[in-house]
């Protein structure tokens, strides 16, 4: 059996009254990229905030690095090593971007060790530093939000549609900075861009409807025209 | 700055009418009474400010609104109060107080221990109840038993009031000290260590789920050693202590009891946030009427023990000076015979009420802008403001920020609370006055914009001052010969329009921003 960095065994997570996760299965071997794929609503950035225990699941097991999350805080699992880059970006608007990336560090230090892999792949924030988190554009936003992921030593990345809205240029170089990322830490990826998605990960997981439907290496995936039709749309 | 200045053309415009006002209100009065009211009005705006910016902490971070902050306030001036007129009450209470947390202090290792115990079995279950039960008789035992030197509300030479009086004329006589005589000292000192380590560990049993917690550091023993070692000096060096504060310069003793009421304040507000308010963040109307009932019970406590009639705190020595050379002409004299009041512009001003406690309220509102623009907690409570689940997933933990920052509040109110207490006295409803002006104060300013507590405070207590002279002297009505005067009613009522018109003119406050 192969040991899995992050293994989500069959998860149902409630919104209020809402039942959005009805048994979703992910497992994430070490060193690779997975795309979470779906529709819209499909319940795919639930996933990731039931991992983190943002929304913690009611059933069902979430095990990192060997350990069993249940029962765990979101701060105390988050520090265990994961790193997360919300829908949205989720800036905060009153800090300048140093201090964005600063209030990151989990051990002090961290910053100052982190500066230069993180301004050798955006090096745009650099002389943004100074900016408040408000004053940035979409792209400059997005670049943040994974600096800021990247700030403490983690080993998985939860990065929540980081194309969305974004121009097809900034989109490249955005996918750059996730493969040099990969060298080092294993990422989970939602992404409606198909495209994007298909170039960035190795493997991926179908969720439709709260479910997982279907798993499997991204290769096999983009020749099977057929599930890519009745999953995801248009392909 | 073109930009800026049409983003806040509304702002500056409102700011402009509001000093207008201002310097209009000055042009109808004397230079002395302006000044005079000037810093009366920014004498409560201060310590309007200690209470509105404690609550708009906790109200932007943890979307909490304390109703209890008034009550807290109030508690923090009678707290300050106890140690200033009678520090051996304080110096009794500090051993069984230390005794009682000691047992919590080790909160960690109670966990290791309880994670050991089986967590099935018939005696399981009943176990932390019966710790409880034994923990309680303990403390009925003992508590009643254990010496402790204090006024009496019902006996007029021995009650608050009386020792206020005695205080305020310098008659420094120290009460009798009490003494061992119903139990002995070392029975009671391990009666208490134990109840508190017994309901420490009993709650420790009852949270365990059976998984091992952190482990045991050494800073736990160091906080226990600590602890034990304020608790056990207190006791045997009871009456050197005692007799060393009763002895100290009023100044150096008024700063004590401003520490040790701070330290109250905030290590109530911790203990509400803990105990309290934790279990209900999902559930916000429940925190608002459990915060309403804690402001009547903390109201009902204070009456029972400090009794209902108003009683005043001396002025510290700096500032009570009244014989040769006073009032003071400039602050230079002011220094050398330390007088109550001082002229300026020809008026005579009180130097505690209207120089110190302004002078304190921009020191603290400066000491927590630097806490928040440049220190680590100040950096995530900006962030938790706008979004905390973002902090959290963060991996840092909110819920000790949490608790920091209810404790910080809650100091700020105890801050203002004993800071008023030479000023306006001490009374049951200090408390209820304060935070409804801390309210109108940040609806004015902006709830949740630290900036605009401070704005709306100096505003709201500029007009109140205001109208009070007013009510003096009168408003001429223009074109008339009516001479119109304020009723004392009216004067809160001005503050509640004024904040009804910037409300209308500016939905989020002055300062606030935009949802």
């Amino acid at each position: 059996m192969t040991e899995y960095l992050l293994d989500v065994q069959d998860i149902h997570t409630f919104i209020g009254q809402y039942h959005i996760l009805q048994g979703v299965n992910v497992r994430v071997p070490q060193g690779s990229i997975t795309a979470l794929l779906g529709r819209n609503g499909a319940g795919k950035t639930t996933t990731l905030k039931s991992i983190l225990g943002l929304t913690p699941p009611r059933q069902g097991n979430v095990r990192f690095a060997r350990q069993e999350l249940r029962g765990l805080a979101s701060f105390d699992i988050a520090a265990l090593g994961i790193g997360f880059v919300p829908e949205h970006r989720a800036i905060f608007r009153d800090l300048t971007v140093e201090e964005n990336l600063r209030i990151a560090e989990r051990r002090k230090g961290d910053y100052a060790r982190k500066q230069a892999f993180i301004f050798s792949l955006f090096p745009d924030l650099k002389r943004l530093i100074g900016l408040s988190g408000g004053a940035l554009s979409g792209g400059q936003q997005q670049m943040l939000a994974i600096a800021r992921a990247l700030v403490p030593d983690n080993r998985l990345l939860l990065i929540d549609e980081p194309s969305e809205g974004l121009a097809p240029v900034i989109i490249e170089h955005m996918m750059a900075a996730i493969r040099q990322l990969a060298a080092d830490a294993t990422i989970v990826l939602v992404e409606q861009n198909f495209l994007v998605a298909s170039q960035l990960a190795e493997t991926y997981v179908i969720i439709e409807e709260g479910r997982s439907v279907q798993a499997g290496a991204m290769k096999d995936l983009v020749n099977d025209k057929a599930t890519i039709h009745r999953y995801l749309g248009a392909a | 700055m073109n930009t800026f200045l049409r983003k806040n053309l509304l702002l500056i415009i409102t700011l402009a009418v509001l000093a207008g006002f201002l310097a209009a209100a000055g042009r109808s009065m004397e230079t002395s009474d302006f000044v005079i009211t000037l810093l009366r009005g920014l004498s409560v705006g201060a310590l309007t400010f200690l209470v509105a910016s404690g609550f708009s902490l906790i109200f932007g971070l943890l979307d909490v609104l304390n109703l209890a902050h008034g009550t807290l306030f109030m508690i923090g001036a009678y707290v300050g109060w106890t140690v200033y007129v009678r520090p051996d009450t304080f110096v009794d209470l500090v051993t069984p107080l230390a005794l009682l947390i000691s047992g919590f202090v080790l909160a960690d290792g109670w966990r290791h221990l309880a994670a050991r115990v089986p967590t099935a079995g018939r005696w399981r279950g009943l176990a932390p109840w019966l710790g409880f039960a034994i923990a309680a008789l303990l403390l009925v035992y003992i508590l009643p038993r254990y010496p402790i030197a204090i006024w009496d509300v019902d006996d007029y030479a021995q009650s608050p009031v009386a020792y206020s009086l005695a205080a305020s004329q310098g008659e420094v006589t120290p009460p009798p000290a009490a003494t061992f005589t119903e139990i002995a000292p070392l029975v009671a000192v391990l009666g208490l260590f134990v109840s508190s380590a017994l309901a420490a560990f009993s709650l420790a049993l009852l949270r365990s789920t059976g998984q091992a917690g952190r482990a045991l550091t050494w800073r736990s023993f160091v906080r226990i050693t600590l602890v034990l070692l304020v608790g056990l000096g207190a006791l045997i060096f009871n009456d050197a202590l005692t007799a060393w504060l009763f002895a100290l310069n009023t100044n150096w003793l008024f700063v004590v009891a401003v520490a040790v009421s701070v330290a109250t304040g905030a290590a109530l507000g911790g203990l509400m946030e803990v105990t309290l308010i934790r279990p209900l963040y999902v559930r916000p109307i429940y925190q608002l009427m459990l915060t309403l009932g804690l402001s009547v019970i903390g109201t009902e406590l204070v009456r029972a023990i400090w009794g209902r009639p108003e009683f005043t705190m001396p002025k510290p020595e700096l500032f009570a000076g009244t014989g040769e050379g006073c009032p003071a002409t400039s602050f230079g004299d002011w220094l050398t015979y330390h007088c109550s009041t001082i002229i300026l512009f020809d008026g005579r001003v009180r130097v505690y009420n209207e120089i110190f406690i302004p002078l304190v309220g921009l020191v603290v509102l400066i000491s927590i802008w630097i806490v928040l623009k440049r220190s680590r907690l100040g950096m995530i409570i900006r962030a938790g403001v706008q979004d905390r689940q973002m902090v959290e997933a963060l991996g840092i933990n909110v819920r000790r920020v949490f608790t920091q920052v209810f404790a910080l509040g809650v100091g700020l109110a105890a801050l203002g609370g004993v800071l008023a207490a030479p000023s306006i006295g001490l009374s049951n409803t200090m408390g209820e006055s304060f935070l409804l002006n801390a309210l109108i104060a940040l609806a004015i300013g902006g709830l949740t914009s630290y900036p605009g507590a401070a704005l709306g405070s100096v505003l709201v207590g500029l007009l109140q001052q205001f109208m009070i002279k007013y009510g003096q002297i009168g408003i001429p009505i223009p074109f008339t010969e009516i001479l119109f005067k304020p009723t004392p009613p009216i004067v809160p009522a001005s503050t509640v329009l004024l904040m009804v018109i910037v409300l209308l003119i500016m939905p989020n406050g002055l300062l606030g921003k935009k949802e």
